[in-house]
């Protein structure tokens, strides 16, 4: 029968399985779909869950075996710990007449702070540099081109800690050694590859007849970017400045390496409390929280620009 | 006001010897103040690379640009004070319509006042009558809308040259036909030198001054609408002006006494000596009739040829219809008004004036006589007997 129609469309339908023709398969289908859904959703959510159930629970509670997973006796401790020790820390106990003699040590304002400065001055290089070298690729014609892009590409691929070594020999030969500016050079490095890529894709695209439609506007080359290229770039710039400023907010290995203590930023900053079996997990997620939250509202603020960004180079031509 | 004149323009993409493209070559035309000039021509023909060297958006290999006998070729092009209007409009997205007409002001001159600068964007969005989109977004706008805008941008600077590339060929068909007549009326009006880009001939009959033909980066013919209809320069002008395509038979002219007897296989016919000039005794020619211009020979008489065709296809227009024929296994296509008595797979007689007969030269492609207006028969015509204004009755039709 089926060897006898020549439709393709109803060749096809024949050949379906019970999976798609009858009530159970469809059940089942919905089924193996949610059940996907489900286990990947665990998968990746199930860590946040973790840390923020941890952060509420007391120190004897999360020792228990077996473990809650809702927390027994909800209890702000940690948070307590984290919020009194940044104030004693940051002199704001004597400031507010409080007298906070603190268990632990833990700068939570202080590492932020770090953490911004260093992701900013890393996001604003990449940025800068990333955007004039992808304008340079997309507009000139010139030989190598093909191959300083694929270098470029091959740099995203492999890790940043395969060259520790000289990267350590570098920023001691700078003379940069515990500082800042250190990481801000190597992030704003490992980044502007990817804001290259990005920003390339937004200059292909680039309708050409609007940069000549500014020349004919009487437009400098500078003024074309200033009023015309700029404006409209400005969610693939933003785009680009996010991604650069979370690789730099959330590396550790070289945070780690270069820094003494006193500079850490974010992420080792929160290791040195994980100590063995004296770890108070509860502080470490209480502060890894606190961290997150002015990231997290930043990011969902301007989250609108990130997909337009990405996407924009893609489809809107 | 601007006299334009491009003299020996040449331009080549990449090195000529290493399979570069030449897209304009050797182009030499001038363009008078206030004139509307149309290079028409099938893409591919270096009409609008020519348009961007005359905007300074391409500088030309070769040759001289000159506005007013000054020499622009070094001139940047935002030092050349010329607007451009392009064919997907290139308005910028993220500025507003008022903000898209008034940026090249602000460009043009910083300190100019931003009531200055205000009063002239309202008198264009009111010659335009786009006054109640000033605050719209061009997201927001229709197609032609948007060519609206695009137009106003040009016309707000006052410039010494309009330039249009293609403009209407993004709007669809019965837009274009409106924004045609407002194009024209409207450079009319400020009277602005103007150069215009298009492939599609109608556009180009209907709205130049004066027209100039380019292929294969060649001008073929710079002439008044008229003259590219009735005297082509060459096969290729005769084809690409006049819709349905013009039909070409290739014959041959042979010298007999007073006339001249010309053999074209499908049919064999006299045309008086006075209407060619040719050297030779036998001359292989090609033959042209436009559509328009064949008649059914039932309705009228000529001493023209006369051709028996097999109707293939009868395409009524309204008041006229596109007949396609078959005859001694060529295709002739005819226009014709009175066709609604005719069936297809019918025979008909076809004939056309002699006068109205195009000829060209086989081997050189080049016009050895055009299409004669009945109005010229005191001119020197003598021995053609015109009978009874033909040739305006089949235009008409």
């Amino acid at each position: 029968m089926a060897a006898d129609t020549t439709d393709p469309a109803e060749e096809f339908g024949s050949n379906r399985s019970w999976l798609y023709d009858t009530t159970p398969g469809f059940y089942l289908r919905k089924v193996l779909i949610w059940g996907t859904t489900l286990g990947l959703s665990t998968f990746i959510l199930f860590p946040l869950y973790w840390m923020v159930v941890t952060a509420f629970k007391t120190t004897s509670e999360i020792q228990q075996i077996p473990p809650t997973v809702v927390p027994e006796t909800p209890s702000l401790e940690g948070f307590r710990l984290v919020v009194e020790s940044s104030l004693a820390a940051g002199g704001f106990d004597s400031f507010l007449g409080w007298d906070i003699s603190s268990a632990i040590d833990i700068d939570v304002l202080l590492l932020i702070a770090n953490s911004l400065k260093v992701a900013v001055g890393a996001g604003l290089i990449a940025l800068v540099f990333g955007t004039i070298a992808a304008y340079v690729l997309s507009q000139q014609e010139f030989r190598g081109k093909n191959a300083i892009m694929s270098l470029l590409l091959a740099s995203l691929m492999f890790p940043g800690t395969a060259i520790m070594v000289p990267e350590w020999e570098l920023i001691s030969t700078l003379n940069l050694f515990n500082s800042h500016l250190a990481l801000i050079l190597i992030y704003g490095a490992m980044t502007a590859p990817f804001v290259v890529w990005l920003m390339k894709g937004f200059f292909d695209d680039f309708p050409d007849s609007i940069l000549d439609a500014a020349r004919m506007d009487q437009c400098t080359p500078y003024e074309s970017f200033r009023y015309v290229i700029a404006p409209m770039a400005v969610n693939s710039l933003i785009a680009s400045f996010i991604f650069a400023f979370l690789l730099a907010w959330n590396e550790l290995v070289f945070a780690l390496t270069l820094l003494n203590q006193s500079k850490f930023t974010v992420p080792p900053g929160l290791l040195t409390f994980v100590q063995g079996f004296n770890t108070q997990w509860n502080v470490v997620a209480a502060a890894s929280i606190l961290v997150s939250l002015p990231v997290l509202a930043g990011l969902a603020y301007i989250q609108r620009y990130f997909v337009q960004g990405l996407t924009g180079g893609a489809i809107k031509g | 006001m601007t006299t334009l004149e491009l003299d020996g323009v040449t331009k080549t993409f990449g090195a000529p010897d290493a399979g570069g493209v030449v897209a304009v070559d050797d182009v030499s035309l001038t363009v008078d103040d206030g004139e509307f000039l149309v290079l028409l021509g099938p893409s591919g023909c270096g009409k609008t690379t020519t348009l961007r060297m005359i905007g300074g958006l391409e500088t030309p290999t070769e040759g001289v640009i000159s506005f007013d006998g000054t020499e622009v070729n070094e001139v940047k092009a935002r030092n050349r004070d010329v607007a451009m209007v392009f064919q997907n409009f290139a308005l910028y997205p993220h500025m507003n319509v008022s903000q898209n007409l008034g940026f090249g002001l602000r460009r043009e001159n910083e300190d100019r006042s931003s009531e200055e600068i205000i009063d002239r964007i309202e008198a264009v969005a009111e010659m335009l009558e786009i006054e109640g989109l000033l605050d719209n977004t061009p997201a927001a706008l229709s197609g032609g809308q948007k060519q609206r805008v695009a137009l106003g941008r040009a016309i707000i600077r006052e410039p010494r040259l309009f330039l249009f590339d293609e403009p209407l060929a993004n709007l669809d068909a019965s837009l274009r036909k409106t924004m045609r007549t407002e194009i024209d009326e409207l450079q009319s009006e400020v009277g602005i030198t103007s150069v215009y880009v298009t492939h599609n001939q109608e556009e180009a009959m209907s709205i130049g001054d004066k027209i100039a033909v380019m292929n294969d980066g060649r001008l073929q013919q710079l002439g008044t609408p008229s003259e590219v209809f009735n005297e082509p320069s060459n096969q290729f002008v005769a084809q690409f002006v006049g819709s349905p395509d013009m039909n070409l038979y290739e014959g041959t002219l042979t010298e007999n006494g007073d006339v001249y007897r010309v053999n074209v296989g499908i049919t064999e016919f006299d045309l008086p000596s006075g209407l060619v000039q040719a050297g030779d005794d036998v001359l292989d020619v090609v033959v042209g009739f436009r559509p328009q211009d064949l008649f059914q020979s039932r309705t009228r008489q000529t001493g023209g040829p006369k051709i028996e065709a097999d109707l293939r296809v009868v395409e009524p227009l309204g008041t006229e219809a596109i007949l396609y024929g078959e005859t001694e296994g060529r295709a002739i296509r005819a226009t014709d008004t009175q066709f609604h008595d005719l069936d297809e797979d019918q025979s008909v007689t076809l004939s056309i004036a002699p006068e109205h007969i195009y000829l060209f030269d086989a081997n050189t492609e080049e016009l050895l006589k055009g299409r004669l207006m009945t109005e010229r028969e005191d001119t020197g015509v003598g021995e053609v007997e015109v009978r009874d204004g033909a040739g305006a009755e089949v235009r008409d039709g």
